[in-house]
């Protein structure tokens, strides 16, 4: 059946014509927002990983399907932006996986690629939601199986993944009810669907697959031992992950095993760390960021620890530096005053790279690393970095805006000699972030209705905490009206972040007025230089 | 009679009332604020620290603080001597932060250095009154050197000093605390919490309302319970203070102070700001 296969090179032009549908619908997507609020990025960010993967196979000319799905799904890695971004690159790597060592690919191995692609996805989220690329990716992907064994050529099979992907996506308002009251389909799906049409058009032939994709089970230590953490990368050109997870399984437990065929990391629980390092050197591979230690002496030294700390007290022993995404020179300035080691630019609009995130952290001395995404759709992106890094203990703290971070960043320090510990760190961190009101003012994007409100273009809108507050032309009004949602007896003091497009002779004015129609809080102004949002105010 | 041979020296830093200094037979030798071309001793009469911390905020220049001299320091040390003592321990201001220290060792050279014993009390304010208090108390016990040292060694470990800055204006203008201006930060309004930790001054929070940071002091002064000993200070704000009082009345001991701290720190502190000097009761063992 010489119709029914493609090769790397075929595959490689329908992934351009992919690319490029995608990119042609980039500002229908961005327009997508459940919110009116000019923060639409999804298309762009799809777009900006998609072009990142591209970037990776645009010079390689390869008959080899897997050579092209694996390098394709690097560079997404690599270059994940938002939340439907690192989505859309773990659904690529879960593909890539799928296809294994395949040179060709035929509809058996189509079907089953994309089932692997859709288990990586729905595993790399934490709390997957219905009625988003997820479900798009999954309907589709069962539309499949109707096809399995009629001899079907992949043609016919990609044109029945893409109908189903619409189908799906047409279907999304009824299962995610904010869709559904915003008159929206999701964004994230729509890109998808964008994506596929295109692999659908520029299409032709042939090859063959094995999916493989199990998420390793713990195994139990030996009684009342936690032996060795051992972390290291990888690196190599053509790695097996697939191999490497089920021969490392057998090897210790706790087993971590992500990446691609140049990049894997590894992170086991061993009675012996020379084991898992000499598999990994006998596997062709040569390691990097390798970190052993004993998790049994450690359980012992943090009692040790704690009272030793007590007694001398060392404020600059405790060796945590924090990453935060912010947009507007003044904001980061707030972030660097407050001892943020590095601050990446980022926000609503533009959203940071899974590797802009990786450079930050491998710029850093510290071995403990916390990120503060400040954007919920930044978290993932974030996430993925995290998952990334091999001798770094990274964690995100889950900061959905700027305002957050700022009150996250104020309590990092906020600790007595001897409890400053990451765990503490943290807690306190999140504790602060989630004890602030965040207002963020902006003008819609597009008419629309939400709840009671006729939202026109242009309207300046009130985001309390994320959700829309009210909206109107006068930019005060709303500011009133969002305040007048809290009960003010709880707070104490409002910091007014002014924007790039506000001076601060406006803001001191405005400020002027709020202080007066405002009674019982206490104003502050300060400069932010924040793009799309003229105020962004924290109430505490 | 051997009682009071040892007798407790310190300087007007630690804080202690007059009257309490008075009646513990402590000695307390004043240390300096500069105003304009006046250097005024602040030994409890010279200086009006009601005046002073209402005229700070408007003060020209800044005042600043200074040791007492060399000079002083001996002629400080001969009197206490000449009223029949053998040995004096001294209590003074961390030597990290101030020249007091010094002044007084070369006095005690002056006067013989074994009568005297010099001790770092690593602390700031009622801080370093916790520490005099409890020596003095030993002291008119016929204590022996030794039995003293160990006991203010011991006191030392369980005292602690946090404050709220409710700004951060006049530490900078001061100028000696650099480090910890940039640790809590400049372009946001920040009301942080201090402590003094081996004879430094170390950022213990940072609040940005002022409720928020009292709650914060509630919760470090209640992590000592129990209390021995407790002091509320504060610059210019007893009503601040009387309110956080009210607010951990039942931990209180019955002898708990209300203190108005010294302009040689206040300077720098500014008005407005409220702290605790607490001293945890199983220093004793």
């Amino acid at each position: 059946m010489p119709n029914s296969c493609i090769n790397g090179r075929t595959l490689k032009r329908r992934i351009q014509a992919g690319v490029d549908s995608l990119a042609q619908q980039v500002e229908t997507i961005n327009q997508l927002n459940v919110f009116p609020v000019p923060d639409g990025d999804t298309g762009i960010n799809m777009y900006h990983t998609l072009q990142r993967a591209w970037q990776e196979i645009a010079e390689l000319d390869s008959e080899d399907v897997s050579l092209i799905a694996d390098r394709f799904a690097h560079g997404a890695l690599m270059g994940a932006r938002g939340n439907s971004g690192t989505i859309l690159s773990q659904l690529l790597r879960g593909f890539a996986d799928g296809l294994a060592q395949a040179s060709m690919l035929s509809p058996a191995q189509l079907r089953s690629a994309c089932q692997a692609a859709v288990q990586q996805a729905y595993m790399s989220v934490a709390e997957p939601s219905e009625g988003t690329i997820l479900t798009v990716a999954r309907e589709a992907t069962a539309s499949l199986q109707r096809c399995a064994g009629s001899g079907v050529s992949l043609k016919e099979m990609l044109k029945t993944l893409t109908s189903a992907a619409e189908v799906s996506l047409d279907n999304t308002p009824n299962l995610l009810p904010i869709l559904k009251e915003a008159g929206v389909v999701d964004a994230g799906g729509m890109g998808l669907v964008a994506f596929l049409r295109g692999l659908h058009c520029g299409q032709t032939k042939t090859p063959y697959s094995r999916a493989d994709h199990s998420l390793s089970a713990p195994k139990a230590g030996a009684a009342g031992r936690y032996g060795y953490d051992v972390q290291f990368l990888m690196l190599g050109q053509r790695l097996d992950m697939a191999r490497a997870r089920r021969d490392l399984e057998e090897l210790g437990w706790s087993v971590i095993v992500v990446g691609d065929e140049q990049t894997i990391k590894v992170h086991i629980h061993v009675d012996n760390p020379a084991i898992p390092l000499d598999y990994a050197i006998r596997m062709g591979a040569v390691l990097d960021d390798i970190v052993v230690e004993n998790m049994d002496l450690q359980s012992q030294r943090t009692v040790v620890g704690r009272s030793t700390a007590q007694a001398s007290a060392g404020h600059d022993s405790f060796d945590i530096a924090v990453i935060a995404v912010a947009d507007g020179d003044g904001m980061q300035a707030v972030f660097r005053d407050l001892n943020c080691a590095a601050v990446i630019q980022g926000g609503a609009g533009h959203n940071p790279a899974t590797e802009d995130f990786i450079s930050a952290i491998k710029q850093l001395n510290s071995r403990q690393i916390i990120i503060l995404p400040n954007d919920r759709n930044i978290f993932m992106a974030a996430q993925q970095a995290a998952d990334l890094i091999a001798g770094k203990k990274v964690t995100v703290l889950r900061t959905d805006t700027v305002l957050q971070g700022v009150s996250a960043m104020l309590a990092f320090g906020d600790a007595t000699d001897a409890d400053a510990d990451l765990e503490t760190t943290l807690a306190k961190m999140n504790g602060a972030s989630s004890a602030t009101s965040s207002i963020e003012i902006t003008r819609a994007s597009r008419d629309s209705k939400f709840r009671a409100m006729n939202i026109k273009q242009g309207d300046h809108i009130a985001l309390l905490d994320g959700m829309i507050a009210a909206a109107a032309a006068d930019i005060e009004a709303v500011i009133v009206a969002a305040f007048a949602e809290l009960d003010l007896t709880e707070y104490e003091l409002a910091t007014v972040y002014f924007g790039a497009d506000v001076t601060g002779l406006e803001c001191e004015r405005l400020v002027r007025r709020l202080t007066m129609t405002i009674k019982g809080l206490e104003f502050e102004s300060v400069y932010g230089g924040q793009s799309l949002y003229p105020y962004l105010i924290s109430v505490e | 009679m051997t009682s009071s041979r040892i007798r407790i020296a310190a300087d007007s830093v630690c804080d202690l009332p007059v009257d309490l200094a008075d009646r513990l037979k402590v000695h307390i030798i004043p240390t300096y604020v500069n105003i304009g071309r006046e250097s005024i001793p602040d030994d409890g009469e010279s200086l009006d620290r009601e005046r002073f911390y209402r005229e700070l905020p408007a003060m020209q220049t800044a005042p600043t603080t200074a040791a007492p001299s060399p000079g002083d320091a001996e002629a400080f040390y001969r009197a206490i001597l000449a009223e029949g003592v053998d040995h004096i321990v001294s209590i003074h201001v961390p030597e990290k932060l101030s020249g007091t220290l010094n002044a007084m060792r070369l006095g005690a050279e002056a006067v013989g250095s074994d009568r005297v014993t010099l001790v770092d009390s690593l602390q700031l304010t009622f801080g370093i009154g916790i520490q005099v208090w409890g020596a003095a108390e030993l002291a008119a016990q016929s204590a022996d050197l030794a039995t003293l040292l160990d006991a203010i060694e011991r006191m030392r470990q369980r005292t602690r000093v946090y404050a709220i800055i409710d700004t951060m204006e006049y530490l900078r203008r001061s100028g000696r605390v650099n480090s910890l201006a940039a640790s809590i930060g400049g372009l946001l309004k920040i009301k942080p919490i201090v402590s003094v930790n081996e004879g430094e001054v170390v950022p213990v929070s940072r609040q940005r309302a002022w409720s928020r940071a009292v709650e914060r002091l509630r919760a470090l002064t209640l992590e000592q319970k129990p209390l021995e000993r407790l002091a509320i200070l504060h610059i210019a704000n007893r009503s601040g203070a009387e309110k956080f009082l009210e607010s951990i009345h039942d931990s209180a001991p019955s002898d708990t102070l209300i203190i108005e701290t010294t302009p040689t720190l206040g300077a720098h502190i500014g008005p407005g700001s409220i702290g605790v000097a607490t001293l945890k009761a199983d220093w004793r063992r």
